[in-house]
């Protein structure tokens, strides 16, 4: 998985110049259904992985959700 | 599963829609939503206006209005109905079936059949797929087909995740042989192992309404929502649809032997403009040939949804020449499920509203 490419469809979605991995997704103005709703989809079209809205609402990080994208993949 | 028929045919199509109109951003103010997410909401979803019925009104006073028109019009004959089939998850009772109501109140004949069938937003193709099947007998010669749900009635005005979506409506297909060699491609399929992803979960015999299903509980994010109400696992569906309705519609092209480009267009479920955007992207097809607006002026109305998309975006194309169309339904049951046919020369292809 490239990660910088998923940091930057993640600043897509959350409508942000840039994402750093030990950033709190939280902390984003942008972090709301719609955005975890968006990242559903980047996840199933990009990246070909179904993951549900409870297991992105657990993650904290950016780097955290890279990570359980990318577990899925596996 | 798979299934073909042959010498078929859609006749006509109305759709009725209740006159009473909401607009999502008004509606969202309730919920002290911020405006500007209710407005972004609106860009991407597609949600803007929808229809709902009044109080107390039900399935079968739709489905009345609706018959009794075409009856005014000359476009069918009460003794015409062989067969009168309603997919509906919002019947007027338990028991009997809706559409015997419905053939009592209008008075229609004797010698007919009536059968309700609980599905829902797969239910379009599924309730063709039966009337197909009776129309191999010579007794039959016409089978009204009607969709008609008023879910809106079983939503949580508190829940802003399902309440502002819902549209409520019916829809009456006129179904008959097709003098021509018509062959029509259909396929369903079905997972109750996933059922409770959409699901009123009390109102029947496992959980009877009683005070305490009525009482409304804080489901998160300042949602209120009781078990009287539909509840609705978003995330779970939107994986459901993208994982499993493009292989489905793929399957069936390939087993008729049509290629994406030879269909004129992709006629689905419309649940909201960014689902059915993503799903046309995963089958590739351009945004135009599968319409998404639906939502956006009638809300999600569950198995009527199909009808009206051909009603209100093709409705002079119908009625002039014939399509290739390709029909995909999804949702509760969990069922999906899609169709290939010619569709047009229509005797009829109207919405009109409910008073």
């Amino acid at each position: 998985m490239d990660k910088p490419e998923f940091y930057q469809r993640l600043a897509e979605i959350l409508d942000v110049e840039e994402v750093k991995p030990e950033n709190v997704l939280k902390d984003f103005d942008g972090w709301d259904s719609l955005a975890i709703l968006s990242v559903l989809a980047m996840a199933d079209a990009k990246y070909g992985v179904s993951i549900k809205a409870e297991e992105i609402r657990s993650v904290v990080s950016a780097q955290d959700l890279a990570n359980l994208v990318e577990a899925k993949q596996k | 599963m798979n299934f073909t028929f042959h010498r078929k045919r859609i006749s006509g199509v109305l759709v009725v829609v209740p006159a009473n109109e909401r607009s999502f951003v008004e509606e969202m103010r309730n919920f002290n939503f911020p405006k500007g997410r209710s407005l972004k909401l609106k860009e991407v979803m597609g949600y803007d206006k929808r229809r709902i019925v009044e109080p107390g009104v039900c399935v079968s006073d739709l489905v009345l209005f609706g018959l009794q028109q075409l009856f005014e019009q000359g476009l069918l004959k009460r003794e015409e109905i062989d067969a009168l089939l309603l997919v509906t998850q919002t019947p007027d009772h338990f028991m009997p079936a809706t559409s015997s109501l419905i053939q009592g109140r209008l008075g229609l004949k004797q010698d007919m059949l009536c059968l309700d069938i609980n599905q829902a937003c797969a239910g379009f193709v599924i309730g063709l797929m039966q009337a197909f099947m009776l129309l191999e007998q010579e007794s039959v010669n016409k089978v009204v087909l009607v969709n008609a749900d008023v879910l809106s009635r079983k939503a949580s005005p508190k829940d802003r995740n399902i309440y502002p979506l819902i549209g409520d409506g019916a829809a009456i297909t006129l179904i008959e042989r097709d003098d021509k060699d018509s062959v029509i491609h259909a396929s369903v399929k079905m997972d109750g192992s996933r059922a409770e992803a959409l699901i009123i979960p009390a109102g029947g015999l496992r959980l009877p309404s009683s005070p305490e299903t009525a009482r409304l509980e804080d489901v998160g994010d300042n949602n209120l929502r009781a078990k009287d109400h539909v509840f609705m696992d978003g995330s779970e569906i939107f994986n459901f649809v993208q994982t499993e309705v493009p292989p489905l519609i793929e399957n069936l092209l390939a087993r008729a032997g049509i290629s994406s480009a030879e269909v004129d267009y992709f006629l689905c479920h419309q649940p909201n403009r960014f689902m059915l955007e993503k799903l046309a992207d995963k089958l590739k097809v351009p945004y135009a040939r599968m319409p998404n607006n639906v939502v956006e002026h009638f809300g999600n109305s569950g198995s009527v949804t199909i009808p009206t998309v051909m009603a209100y975006n093709l409705r002079e194309r119908l009625l002039r020449e014939q399509l290739q169309v390709c029909l995909a339904g999804f949702g509760g049951g969990l069922a999906w499920s899609a169709m290939l046919l010619r569709l047009g020369k229509l005797a009829f292809n109207n919405i009109i509203e409910y008073e």
